[in-house]
């Protein structure tokens, strides 16, 4: 039945072509170029008011582009109202239908269409049974909870075969376990369906867990695209890095031979190197932090925080700023709060950002 | 009448921005405009006639009615009096209802619905019709021999001045807008919290009471009691059936004599709760906000 | 180890706080014995102020002397109070239903515009006009249409129209006018909240499914609105039906309706058994008038699950 139901979609492309929308004063969105490959799980990741949500609302005909054209399949709909874009949209809570069963919600995109009757339940009562939720449906939306309401709105979006799925932080108003269960959900469906999907976040983790390529926001521009990997490893901005995981900003200076000093440390930059004798804030993830216990140690561990496999270290250096460390649990019990320790980092390459 | 108070008086919700597909937004604005500008005309045409026939004298015009209403005969015993129950009801409803519902909040959430069904069972039993019950009770009341308690009782009832069963009964009818102002205001100011928070910083209950419930309750307690008083300045069924002549009474009844004078006194009447309105949705409006900091 | 301790310690302590339940009554036990005495006074004045006098209405409407009777009710339900019932009824109706549809577009209109201060000004002045309106708009409309009007007087005198020949202020028409004037505020102030409860996530999901603008209030926000409309337009019914101080001013309790009759009965303005009458009176209202208005409150308790928040 999911092979049926998979069967009838055909991923598209999507393209936003230098879209930019002005609210009064304020630019929400710059030039916005984007493209998304047919298939792709593409999730927008940034701060609120980065413009991500303005993006989604935009492609799927809520908002005008100010200007700039969004392509589906290479065709422009910028002059198309909403409901002739063949899309499917799951809003972040509260977006069913309260006088209707969740199998009517499931139900209405068919109803538009007018599909006959038999037809409409069988394929509703399958889409409910994709997202699990067949037992529950003939209740209504306020006797489910929100996870299972987002279910149905999932199952809604899609009864439509859409051409594009919009997620419009569909997870943001759960509870962390239940957040957690349907993201994986959410992806296996979209990975079976094959159905090109933008998913808008202001959650890294989500993002990256849950994106083939996830696209970095910030005041309306986009500051990177690429793979959850490359964003996390390869951040191209500063922001991108300290939006994407935790980051250490160490200072450091710009070597002749394109490598950075930081502390004793000479490393390889990665990306272009600035020129030689430049001051730079070198960035390092906690977990490239290599922390040993010494007496002599110029570094004291002030707040060890424990988080399963691993530990988070803070440590404090006379007359420079804190680091944060991450490593294994099991090291950590020798490095208690008051230890001193030496740091270093690994040998391997850093971005660096030129200080002004 | 059945007397409501929405909330959309006494809060402006930010305005949802809906979605209107492109071609429609014109037609719609139309529309829209054409509504508010007959609403306009509707609400404030009479008010303009009103206000010509105030002070239109046939070949000129004159402003006596509002420079003189003060002389009339009658109006200041009462419009006095009309001040007097109001600020009564007002001092006895907040005496009734603060501590019923602080309780109730506090201390017996299960009573809540109970509290809350008589208190809005006023607006279901129409004035007109509690009026009747009660002046068959006075009814019986008057029947024993003179001299009797009974009789005494209900002697001063009825005849001091003010008489007491007017503000005592007037708290019934106001009961349905004291409840929910104050207890809307206990719910949103999470009172239960907050009361929890400064018991274990230390505080007593009275200290607890009177500097950090009724500080937070401030803009219900207002509201409630705006609304309190309102109403009964305007409260006309239940003063002329048991005949007493508070300013509403009074001025129907020397609207016979000088017309131009008790339109003037209508429309002042009216403009004056408008204003006070706004007033109240104003202070309401900045209430919370400086509760909160 | 000594810094194990605040590390493992720390989340747990917090979730075992969160799960402890909100009020604990055991504090202060010894108080809560006697402190629900406190909710005496509450108990006691409303069933001394309210529930006595209506029930007083219940039971003199059903006896004569010192025995039951249906003959008062029968009394008010023949001749000249069953008129007045009728009128009664057919004003209630005829504007309920008018001045909720009235209500509901200028609602929705104020809803929609963008200018807080229309949305402020309207509400303030519909606040003000449905609860504090009755006497002062007898008066207004006196002023504005009676036979002294302004606008009658200019329509003679300008135009040779004469207003009395054709409208009369006076009659159970005149009222029907008059009344609208604080039921469609009435209207706005009760349905504009389940207005503003329609989320525009629904309007957009149903766009986005492909529905037109008019598929979306006829197939989604007719749905949710319906028992609201409905149980406002019962609760504008009762409003009208139990309004007493415009029509005592506008026609000096002359004219045919429910509640100037049971006015006139307490005023003794009619033969004996005056009180008996005027609590049949009171019951037939209440017979009318309790059910709609509990019809109305139910809505309202039936939809706020969806329009919460």
């Amino acid at each position: 039945m999911t092979a049926q139901v998979s069967s009838e979609f055909a991923g598209v492309a999507v393209e936003f072509e230098g879209v930019s929308k002005v609210f009064g004063a304020t630019r929400a969105l710059d030039g916005l170029d984007l493209e998304i490959a047919p298939g792709e799980l593409l999730a927008l990741l940034g701060p609120s008011g980065c413009g991500k949500t303005t993006a989604l609302r935009i492609l799927a005909g809520f908002e005008d582009a100010s200007s700039g054209a969004v392509l589906v399949d290479g065709h422009d709909v910028s002059r198309q109202p909403p409901n002739k874009r063949d899309m499917g949209m799951v809003f972040q809570s509260y977006s069913l239908f309260p006088t209707m069963t969740a199998v009517d919600n499931v139900a209405f995109g068919l109803r538009l269409r007018r599909r006959p009757a038999a037809d409409r339940r069988r394929r509703a009562e399958e889409l409910l049974d994709l997202v699990g939720l067949s037992p529950h449906a003939r209740k209504y939306p306020h006797q489910l909870s929100g996870g299972q309401q987002q279910r149905v709105a999932l199952a809604r979006a899609l009864a439509v075969t859409p051409r594009v799925l919009l997620l419009d932080e569909p997870l943001s108003a759960l509870d962390a376990k239940v957040r957690e269960q349907l993201r994986e959900e959410i992806r296996t469906i979209q990975l079976e369906l094959g159905v090109t999907t933008v998913f808008v976040t202001h959650d890294q983790e989500e993002a990256l867990s849950l994106a083939d390529r996830v696209g970095v926001m910030r005041d309306g521009r986009l500051e990177q695209v690429a793979p959850p990997a490359t964003l996390y490893d390869r951040p191209a901005t500063a922001f991108v890095a300290s939006f994407v995981g935790t980051t250490n900003e160490l200072p450091g200076s710009m070597e002749s031979s394109g490598r950075v000093r930081v502390g004793a440390q000479v490393l390889p930059v990665d990306g272009p190197a600035p020129a030689a004798g430049t001051s730079v804030a070198v960035l390092v993830r906690p977990e490239a932090v290599v922390v040993t216990p010494h007496p002599d140690g110029d570094a004291i561990v002030s707040v060890a925080t424990f988080r399963g496999a691993i530990t988070r270290l803070r440590l404090t250096r006379k007359g420079a700023a804190d680091v944060l460390a991450d490593l294994p649990s099991h090291r950590a019990a020798e490095l208690g709060a008051g230890t001193h320790a030496k740091v270093e980092l690994l040998e391997r390459p850093v971005v660096v950002r030129e200080l002004a | 009448m059945t007397a409501v108070v929405g909330d959309t008086a006494l809060s402006s919700p930010p305005l949802p921005e809906r979605t209107v597909p492109r071609g429609q937004r014109r037609r719609l604005r139309v529309g829209r405009g054409v509504v508010l500008i007959l609403a306009v005309l509707y609400f404030f045409g009479p008010l303009a006639a009103a206000f010509w026939f105030s002070i239109d004298e046939g070949n000129g015009l004159t402003w006596h009615a509002y420079t003189n209403f003060a002389q009339a005969p009658g109006f200041g015993s009462a419009a006095s009096l009309s001040l007097e129950l109001a600020a009564l009801t007002v001092v006895l409803s907040l005496l009734l209802m603060v501590p019923t519902l602080l309780l109730v909040h506090l201390r017996f959430p299960r009573v809540r619905t109970a509290v809350e069904l008589l208190s809005l069972l006023p607006l279901v039993v129409p004035p007109i019709v509690l009026v009747v019950g009660v002046s068959t009770v006075i009814g019986w009341g008057n029947a024993g021999s003179s001299g009797s308690f009974r009789s005494q009782l209900f002697n001063q009832l009825l005849n001091s001045s003010p008489p007491p069963i007017l503000p005592l009964e007037y708290v019934i009818l106001v009961l349905p807008f004291v409840f929910r102002s104050l207890d809307a205001g206990l719910r949103t100011s999470n009172t239960a919290t907050l009361v929890e928070a400064a018991r274990n910083l230390g505080a007593s209950w009275p200290t607890t009471v009177w500097r950090v419930v009724l500080p937070t309750l401030r803009t219900s307690l207002l509201n409630g009691s705006f609304l309190a008083f309102a109403l009964v300045l305007g409260e006309f069924t239940m003063a002329r059936l048991l005949q007493y002549q508070p300013f509403a009474v009074w001025l129907l009844q020397f609207g016979n004599t000088d017309g131009q004078l008790s339109v003037a006194l209508s429309l002042l009447s009216l403009l004056l709760t408008w204003a006070l309105l706004l007033v109240m949705t104003a202070i309401a409006g900045r209430g919370p906000r400086k509760a909160v900091v | 180890m000594a810094q194990d301790v605040p590390l493992l310690a720390g989340p747990q302590e917090v979730r075992s706080r969160e799960q402890r339940p909100a009020r604990t009554g055991r504090t202060v036990g010894r108080r809560l014995r006697w402190s629900w005495l406190g909710l005496l006074p509450f108990f006691a004045y409303t069933a001394l102020f309210f529930l006595l006098p209506t029930g007083v209405v219940l039971w003199t409407a059903v006896r004569a002397g010192n025995s039951f009777t249906g003959a008062n009710l029968a009394a008010t339900v023949h001749g000249a109070y069953l008129t007045g019932l009728e009128h009664s009824v057919e004003v209630s109706l005829i504007d309920a239903v008018i001045a909720a549809v009235l209500g509901l577009l200028l609602a929705q209109a104020v809803l929609t515009s963008r200018h807080g201060f229309v949305h402020r000004l309207v509400a303030s002045a519909s606040a003000v006009l449905a609860n504090f309106g009755g006497l002062p708009l007898a008066f207004l409309f006196v002023a504005a249409i009676g036979n002294a009007g302004v606008l009658t007087r200019a329509l003679s005198s300008h135009l040779g129209i004469d207003l009395s020949g054709s409208f009369d202020l006076y009659s159970v028409g005149g009222v029907e006018l008059v009344y609208l004037y604080f039921l469609v505020p009435l209207m706005v102030l009760v349905i504009t909240p389940a207005l503003e409860g329609l989320r525009p996530q629904w309007q957009e999901a149903a766009l986005n499914l492909g529905a037109t603008r008019g598929q979306y209030w006829r197939m989604v926000a007719t749905p949710v609105l319906l028992p609201n409309v409905l149980g406002a337009t019962a609760l504008l019914f009762c409003s009208s039906f139990s309004a007493y101080a415009t029509a005592q001013a506008l026609t000096n309790g002359t004219l045919s309706l429910t509640s100037l009759q049971i006015g006139n009965a307490l005023s003794g303005n009619v033969l004996t058994s005056s009180q008996n009458v005027a609590a049949a009176l009171a019951l037939d209202m209440i017979i009318l008038v309790v059910p709609l208005t509990v019809l109305y409150l139910a809505m309202q308790r039936r939809t706020s699950r969806w329009l919460a928040q």
